[in-house]
């Protein structure tokens, strides 16, 4: 007995010895005297559905297996959004930029298997690349080849630690969406797979799993999920980071998520000291803050520069291809959009609706990524100015008015229309209301059309509105919203008629769009399959100038990100940048 | 009595299947399915959104998608999948439903034994000031909103330094093995649930039994047991017996209310019951579950007045079933 013990012991001690470990950052570990154990205390909305991210659409998964359970090959740096070495400790690419080459750390699996090629192989097939994996990503990892054909990436094994990827053509953003796939244990996971029924990997981990049958490789491994009330994971002795000091991370010996569904409970809760670290909604803030510094409070709230996709940037929209012909003509006119943004009021909505905690500047890309953010757009943004845009609407021929002061088409329709805007969050109503009071002084009638929000979802997928307010959320890399800001896509859907949506999947239009429309397509479409960083930037630069120039949408402003956090972390807190420096895996208790 | 029973089962059958229908067609008729939520996801592309509506029959014309799915429950008692959990609605269910049924018994039996209580009292001292101040304090509670209710008293709790808000445990005890510490941390967060969910019911119970009091004392039988040379004590339990008598029969009502009567309470106090859960199904369409629920529910009335009707037999003598 005391023989196998040593035996396990000493093969421990050579797993442990033989890991090649990434060594973290100053920028996360700042202090130089980190204490080790400890519980980290973390909120999730609901029980997550599953522990396969690719099976599942639920965020609270999304929470729990993003960081502190699983790891990617290539990783964002939390704080700086560079692209770094993970499970892949290096990589090659080829001259013409079409194959990658990448040598695997000497990594293990929670449970001790080593991490090899076979996973990463094996994840992309069944999991990555499989259409009937609910929560696959075959959008991003198919490009068009030098003929425009749209093809699969390719990855080949080339002995244990060694894989290659084979890409169609030159793909810029390959390393930014390879920093979202999380690698999945091939030894565990194959045996409970139908392959015959490639549907099937949308039902092993799920919520019902025991959770000491998932192996990880991330930081934490999950020990107890209690329905609706808590996750606990414990440390994964095997996680290949250390600190600069040569200490194993992470610092933590667990990470307990409460459930919390209401969001007033999880502010109550960490008021109450019960969570050491959450986003609190802006609404919030000034309370908390007020609170705060009374000195009493256990815990500290930062706004920070947004750099994360949410909250959503709002925006406003005018359907190009509305059935009203006046309307029709009038909203794809330059001057009309350009006197709308004149008449939008940033600042009293910034004030008014985000109690201060929003930037005007954000368009397509936010200021804080220093990456692809061109700080031209600030000079393009057309500020409050209800007398311009008087004059841009009396220059369109809208000189006429009604009894009641509306200005009337030359036919003598009065000039009006409806604004779609779903009923929550709150926000996009308030907008709404101060943009619609605006209009009113330049002679404009605004009906509000507030609905339920899955309603409002599928009357702008069907084109079926005259102008809108929605909200998407913002990417570290433009090429992961093609979908939404490229014309003749889905979610480009002011203008319809630049797709063809009789095909499937549906065609880009390209004799529908305006010049300036087939100028953006055409950038897209080069960025996508551009390495060179440098080039690539010039490429969305100039989309981020035509956003702002044509107006096919109009942006209105970003909420902030707010974060709490209880004084008794450690690493945690802002930087120098005003950025947030939090991961599970370097935080620590004081 | 028998037949009564057996023919009363009988019903339920049609009733049940009644019920089902006009669920159906409620929840069909929100606007939005289970993947309008993810039309806005640009990781999500509309090929795959088209798959999974095929995968989760949603593409299927409504009437058809409901006799499938009858057709599972009456022929192999599988009451569909939930959409989003990929599990069967029945064990999802089943997880939630102990602490459900818990909370649910113990408010419902502070309710009642308050109320009863309170409505025995004001009736023996009708028009005094602890009668009216009984009354205006039942009134309060059943005019303040559950939710808000329970935000204030949050909110005081936490104002005088207490923590133990929202859930059923502190954190540490959430998942150990029952102790002594863990059964009086348990006392220190449930009151606050029983309070809550309670006192909105206390006042309308208080005055059907004050009344129903007020009714039976005044009814000749009790003046004639005073004639007699009853001592009070003994009129009294005969007139509390008689009084009882109305209540039974709400009480019936009362057993869907414990599984649906806390949803609010239970969102805003984060307790692990069934009712936020039902809740998020309903905003996520998650139709078989909702679904499934709401014919548990149905039943679980129709149950629930069965045996209210028995236990009124049994208890009053003077009615016969026929």
């Amino acid at each position: 007995m005391k023989r196998l013990f040593f035996v396990i012991l000493a093969v421990l001690a050579c797993v442990v010895f033989a890991t090649e470990y990434a060594v973290e950052d100053e920028l996360l570990t700042p202090d130089p005297s980190p204490k080790i154990g400890g519980t980290l205390r973390l909120a999730l909305a609901s029980t997550p559905e599953s522990y396969l991210l690719y099976g599942t659409l639920d965020s609270s998964s999304y929470s729990v297996i993003m960081g502190p359970m699983f790891s990617t090959m290539v990783e964002m740096h939390p704080v700086t959004n560079e692209i770094r070495p993970a499970l892949a400790k290096s990589w090659t690419v080829s001259t013409d930029g079409k194959e990658v080459t990448f040598k695997l750390r000497e990594a293990y699996w929670s449970d001790g298997t080593p991490i090899t090629a076979d996973d990463v192989v094996f994840t992309f097939q069944y999991f990555v690349m499989n259409k009937y994996a609910r929560g696959n990503s075959i959008d991003r990892f198919t490009i068009p080849d030098e003929q425009g054909v749209n093809r699969m990436i390719e990855w080949v094994k080339l002995d244990d630690k060694t894989v290659k990827a084979i890409l169609p053509s030159p793909y810029g953003a390959f390393f930014t969406v390879l920093s979202h796939v999380y690698i999945y244990p091939k030894h565990k996971l194959e045996p409970l797979i139908d392959k015959n029924d490639l549907g099937s990997v949308n039902r092993v981990w799920l919520s019902n799993t025991d959770p000491k049958e998932i192996v990880v490789n991330g930081p934490f491994k999950p020990v107890q999920l209690i329905t609706d009330q808590k996750l606990v994971l414990e440390r994964n002795p095997y996680f290949w980071k250390v600190d600069r000091f040569g200490n194993k991370l992470p610092y933590f010996d667990r990470v307990e998520y409460l459930i919390i569904r209401d969001a007033e409970m999880r502010t109550a809760k960490f008021m109450a000291g019960e969570i050491d670290f959450m986003a609190i909604a802006s609404r919030d803030y000034p309370m908390l803050k007020e609170q705060e510094l009374t000195g009493k409070t256990p815990y500290v709230v930062y706004a920070t520069q947004p750099n994360q996709p949410t909250p959503s940037p709002i925006h406003i929209s005018f359907n190009f291809d509305v059935d009203d012909p006046d309307l029709r003509s009038l909203f794809i006119k330059l001057e009309f959009r350009e006197a709308m943004e004149y008449a939008l009021n940033r600042q009293r909505i910034i004030d008014e609706v985000f109690a201060g905690l929003a930037i005007p500047d954000a368009g397509l890309i936010l200021p804080s990524n220093k990456a692809f953010y061109n700080p031209k757009v600030e000079q393009l943004l057309r500020p409050y100015d209800l007398k311009k845009a008087n004059e841009l609407l009396d220059k369109l021929g809208l000189t006429k008015r009604d009894k009641e002061g509306y200005r009337l088409f030359p036919n003598g329709k009065r000039v009006e229309f409806n604004l779609l805007v779903q009923n929550s969050p709150k926000e996009y109503q308030d907008v709404a209301l101060i943009f619609a009071e605006d209009l009113k002084k330049l002679g404009i009638k605004v009906n509000l059309q507030i609905l339920d929000s899955s309603l409002v979802g599928q009357m702008f997928g069907a084109g079926n509105f005259q102008a809108g307010i929605r909200a998407f959320g913002n990417q570290p890399d433009l090429q992961l919203r093609k979908a939404i800001w490229q014309p003749g896509t889905q979610l480009y859907y002011w203008h319809y008629s630049t797709m063809d949506k009789t095909k499937t999947p549906p065609q880009p239009v390209l004799e529908n769009m305006l010049d300036w429309e087939k100028r953006i397509w055409e950038l897209f479409e080069k960025a996508q399959i551009e390495m060179d960083p440098a080039k690539r930037k010039a490429y969305y630069d100039e989309v981020q100038e035509l956003y702002h120039i044509y107006l096919p949408v109009i942006f209105v402003c970003k909420g902030m990100n707010i974060w709490g956090f209880n004084k008794t972390l450690g690493n945690a807190g802002l930087t120098d940048d005003s950025m947030l420096r939090f991961t599970v895996w370097t935080s620590y208790r004081k | 009595m028998w037949s009564f029973i057996v023919r009363r089962i009988l019903i339920m059958i049609p009733m049940m299947f009644f019920v089902s229908i006009i669920c159906f067609v409620v929840t069909e008729l929100q606007p939005g399915d289970f993947l309008s939520q993810y039309l806005e996801n640009p990781r999500i592309s509309p090929e795959q959104i088209e798959s999974l509506r095929r995968e989760l029959a949603l593409d299927k014309p409504a009437y058809q998608r409901y006799f499938m799915w009858i057709k599972n429950i009456v022929t192999k008692g599988d009451f569909g999948y939930s959409f989003s959990y990929q599990r069967p609605v029945v064990e999802l269910i089943w997880e939630r439903l102990g602490w459900t049924v818990a909370i649910s018994i113990l408010t419902i039996g502070f309710q009642w034994l308050f109320a009863t209580l309170m409505g025995i009292y004001s009736a023996l001292h009708p028009y005094t000031p602890i009668d009216y101040t009984l009354t205006v304090l039942g009134f309060v509670g059943l005019s303040i909103p559950e939710f808000f209710l329970a935000l204030v008293l949050v909110y005081l709790v936490l104002r005088v330094g207490g923590t133990a808000v929202g859930g059923l445990f502190s954190p540490q005890f959430i998942g150990a093995p029952m102790s002594w510490a863990k059964f009086v941390d348990l006392l220190k967060h449930l009151w606050l649930p029983i309070v809550v969910v309670g006192v909105s019911g206390l006042a309308g119970l208080m005055r059907i039994m004050r009344s129903n009091m007020l009714d039976v004392l005044g009814s000749p039988f009790v003046t004639a047991l005073r004639a007699r040379g009853l001592d009070e004590k003994t009129v009294r339990k005969h007139v509390i017996k008689n009084a009882l008598n109305p209540l039974v029969s709400i009480a019936g009502m009362e057993l869907p209310n414990v599984f649906s009567g806390t949803i609010i309470a239970s969102i805003v106090l984060n307790l692990p019951t069934i009712g936020p859960f039902f809740y998020n199904a309903l905003l996520n369409h998650d139709q078989y579950l909702v679904m499934a629920f709401l014919l548990f529910i149905a039943l679980i009335t129709q149950i629930g007045n069965l045996l209210a009707d028995i236990a009124l037999a049994l208890l009053d003598p003077r009615i016969r079933i026929s």
